[in-house]
């Protein structure tokens, strides 16, 4: 049985500094096995500006065990997989400790964000650019992150098409978007300068 | 009449003739040998079920004084190193106490504070972030305290993740190993069936991770395990009658090394002889894809079904042939290299086959012979009987044994001069002539050997107990001679293994067990007896011990300990008040395997 007093004082605990730390944990339903955790990108970092979800599943023996989880929102990073959002992260393997909590675990994963390590990678594709081409890996995740993690702003599609609009081919639209990480007025001044 | 026959043609050159004193001779070691008792100094222990715990005494204990650690910390040590003493005595002189320690996960017993002073007033634990009275809450000997519930509910997940071994602290990034008798209490508490499991697991570690200790490969299992004394490449003999190589678990196969009779076995058993020959010398049908062999003729073949091929390329055509082409047919042409890879195939397959062949033979002889085992007591029986002179039979039965050592010897002596002299292994370590040498010298001895055995065999296999007293008399000599040059040459031909043949190789992968004359050594069963001399070692102890208070509580085991003296050498009196003093101290040691 997942300690549901526990869980509940953590949730507590988390919501509380919020402001602090901008990390939060709620749940997906009534249920608390099932929480939904968001962390802020990391500043300095092509994370930057973007909130991350991500998934959580307690086991039954949460703390003893550690509780599942995987992002929610698309990213681009070596050790996550771009495709399932799959974590590779020791403390949520054989590392986890019963003192460890959801807060830290998501503390962890933020850290993951602004330090990846491409020599033990969970995405091979990613982690090849990281490692070999390290400005494209930086705009690409900076794409992601304004594509996927930045639900205020405009989606990628309206930019286009306000760009398209003004006048600039659509192919060259969204090269530019991409290169300046989906940041519209770079993008603007830089179709602007030629 | 065959025995004089065997006797006058054969005496003198195959085997040494022997004067009245070295009969004599051999008749006193005969005498000696009779009981067939395992080799003086039988280093081979059976561990069973009831002396696990016994087996380990020495190996803790070793530890325990050395450090001057409590029985679990001992443990906790061997674990990490895998019963390897030596080992831990290695590390302790190259890296120091500390090092030894932190690498096994042993908390660093004089860097934390041990606060006797039980404060009464209530504590958070961090794992279910519950405030409970420090009753409820246990520290561990890394420092780290959270409650009862949280570490029972830690070590329940553990112990069926099936890590007893290694059960780490809580607290994040803390290596401790946690402590024994504290998991134990615990997890009793809740469920007796997982301490029980947990013991297990502790105890048979010995086994697991010890390379001086394995399991008998017996089935249906005897629950035996065997341990062995400075050499893991022996054969023993278990309680339960399984005769094994220890350090491959296979059947006995010495004078064969590990590797070669793995891949000797794995040959037999896939026929991969047999098979290349088919693969070389037949094709398949294209119909019935039987394995079609060409006995002749052209390139037209037609297999006992009727369906006529090329023999070439394989594939089917019709029946409309000259001799060289078929009627609307044509493939590639001749190669050189096919016949070359056949004549190879051929080569290696003869090769095989006669070293298999004498394998088999002897194998066969053997398994044959074990039965006589029941007709020789049959014959001694109707011989004691008889009113004669002669009252010892002890040299039938020796000299069946004889008979038996000598020819597993040579049965498994084929195999190993099939890789021996083969081109698999040892091509490259020494020149073709080097090799040929060394094949004569063996084959020599090995022929020597073989010749015996068999004149032995001969013997033994008389119905001697139909004869009259000079004739059996007779016999008798020559199966006390025969037993007795046997035993020598086997002597021999392993030294010759050994020295000359493995032991002038570069890469030592080959080892063999040694020949003992006696037989496969049997392992003795375990003594769960304390011995003398330890108990002076406590005695000893006891004496420069400081004066102490027994300073196990509540949180004990509840094993006596007879006295508070065992394990504070080295420890000053303050860290006797912990919670978790005095459980398994080194007196549990005098208890026998009770858990």
């Amino acid at each position: 049985m997942v300690d549901f007093s526990r869980v509940q004082k953590e949730l507590q605990e988390c919501n509380r500094d919020i402001n602090v730390s901008g990390i939060s944990v709620n749940p997906k339903s009534d249920n608390l096995t099932n929480l939904i955790g968001t962390i802020p990108g990391p500043i300095g970092t092509p994370y930057e500006g973007g909130t991350f979800k991500i998934d959580i599943n307690l086991p039954d023996g949460y703390p003893f065990e550690p509780p599942k989880m995987k992002f929610a929102t698309k990213v681009w990073h070596p050790n996550i997989s771009s495709q399932s959002g799959a974590i590779c992260l020791d403390i949520l393997k054989d590392q986890w400790s019963p003192a460890l909590t959801l807060k830290t675990a998501l503390l962890s994963i933020q850290a993951l964000l602004s330090a990846p390590e491409p020599d033990d990678p969970q995405d091979a594709v990613v982690a090849q650019q990281y490692l070999k081409d390290y400005q494209t890996f930086a705009s690409t995740a900076r794409y992601w992150t304004e594509s996927f993690a930045k639900t205020s702003s405009l989606g990628v599609e309206e930019k286009v098409q306000k760009l398209v609009e003004m006048g600039f081919p659509e192919g060259l639209v969204r090269s530019t978007l991409e290169v300046v990480g989906g940041d519209e007025n770079m993008a603007l001044e830089k179709l602007c300068s030629g | 009449m065959e025995v004089e026959d065997c006797m006058s043609s054969g005496g003198e050159e195959d085997y040494y003739c022997s004067d009245r004193d070295s009969l004599d001779d051999a008749l006193e070691n005969e005498d000696s040998d009779s009981q067939w008792a395992p080799p003086k100094g039988s280093s081979s222990k059976v561990i069973t079920k009831e002396s696990l715990l016994a087996a380990q005494r020495e190996d803790l204990r070793r530890v325990m004084e050395l450090l001057s650690l409590r029985e679990h910390h001992a443990r906790t040590l061997l674990i990490h190193y895998r019963w390897d003493v030596e080992k831990i005595f290695a590390v302790l002189v190259e890296k120091g106490k500390d090092r030894l320690f932190k690498e096994a996960g042993l908390p660093m017993l004089h860097s934390h504070d041990l606060d006797p002073s039980v404060s009464t007033c209530t504590t958070m634990c961090d794992i279910c972030m519950e405030d409970l009275p420090s009753s409820e809450q246990t520290k561990m000997d890394c420092g780290h305290c959270f409650c009862n519930n949280c570490w029972t509910e830690h070590f329940i997940v553990k112990i069926n993740e099936g890590q007893s071994k290694r059960i780490r602290c809580m607290a994040h990034k803390c290596y401790a190993i946690c402590d024994e008798s504290i998991i134990r209490n615990l997890v009793g508490k809740r469920h007796p069936d997982l301490v029980e499991k947990f013991d297990r697991f502790l105890l048979e570690s010995y086994i697991e991770d010890n390379k001086m200790v394995k399991w008998c490969p017996s089935t249906p299992h005897c629950g035996n395990a065997i341990r062995v004394e400075e050499d893991e490449f022996c054969e023993v003999e278990c309680s339960c009658g399984n005769q094994f190589c220890f350090s491959c678990l296979c059947e006995a196969h010495s004078p064969c090394s590990c590797a070669m009779w793995a891949l000797w076995t794995k040959k037999c058993k896939d026929e991969s002889e047999t098979v290349n020959w088919i693969t070389v010398h037949t094709k398949p049908c294209p119909k019935c894809h039987k394995p079609v062999e060409k006995n002749g003729g052209c390139n037209l073949v037609s297999c006992i079904c009727g369906q006529a091929f090329c023999w070439l390329c394989g594939g089917a055509t019709g029946r409309d042939h000259t001799w060289s082409n078929i009627t609307g047919h044509s493939c590639g042409r001749y190669k050189e290299d096919r016949e070359k890879k056949s004549e190879r195939a051929k080569r290696d397959l003869y090769r095989y086959m006669h070293y298999h062949n004498r394998y088999k033979a002897h194998t066969d002889s053997f398994k044959q012979e074990s039965r006589l085992k029941e007709t020789i007591k049959e014959k001694v029986r109707i011989l004691e009987e008889k009113d004669s002179r002669l009252r010892d039979f002890s040299w039938v039965t020796n000299g069946l044994y004889r008979l038996f050592r000598s020819r597993r010897a040579l049965s498994y002596s084929y195999p190993f001069a099939f890789y021996m002299f083969g081109e698999e292994l040892f091509k490259d370590e020494m020149t073709k002539e080097d090799m040929e040498i060394k094949q004569h010298l063996f084959e020599d001895q090995q022929q020597q050997l073989e010749t015996n055995v068999e004149k032995l065999s001969k013997f033994i296999e008389e119905p001697f107990d139909q004869y009259p007293e000079d004739r059996i008399m007779e016999i008798r000599m020559q199966v006390i001679n025969l037993s007795v040059i046997t035993d020598t040459l086997c002597k021999k031909m392993y030294e010759c293994i050994e020295t000359d043949l493995l032991g002038s190789l570069q890469f030592g992968i080959h080892n063999i067990a040694p020949y003992y004359s006696k037989g496969i050594e049997k392992a003795t069963e375990l003594s769960i007896t304390f011995h003398a001399n330890s108990c002076n070692n406590d005695k000893r102890q006891k004496l420069h011990a400081p004066i102490t208070t027994n300073g196990g509580t509540s949180e004990e085991s509840d094993r006596p300990s007879g006295s508070g003296s065992s394990e504070e050498s080295g420890f000053s009196a303050q860290k006797r008040a912990r919670k978790d003093g005095h459980g398994r101290g080194m007196f549990d040691l005098n208890l026998p395997a009770d858990v």
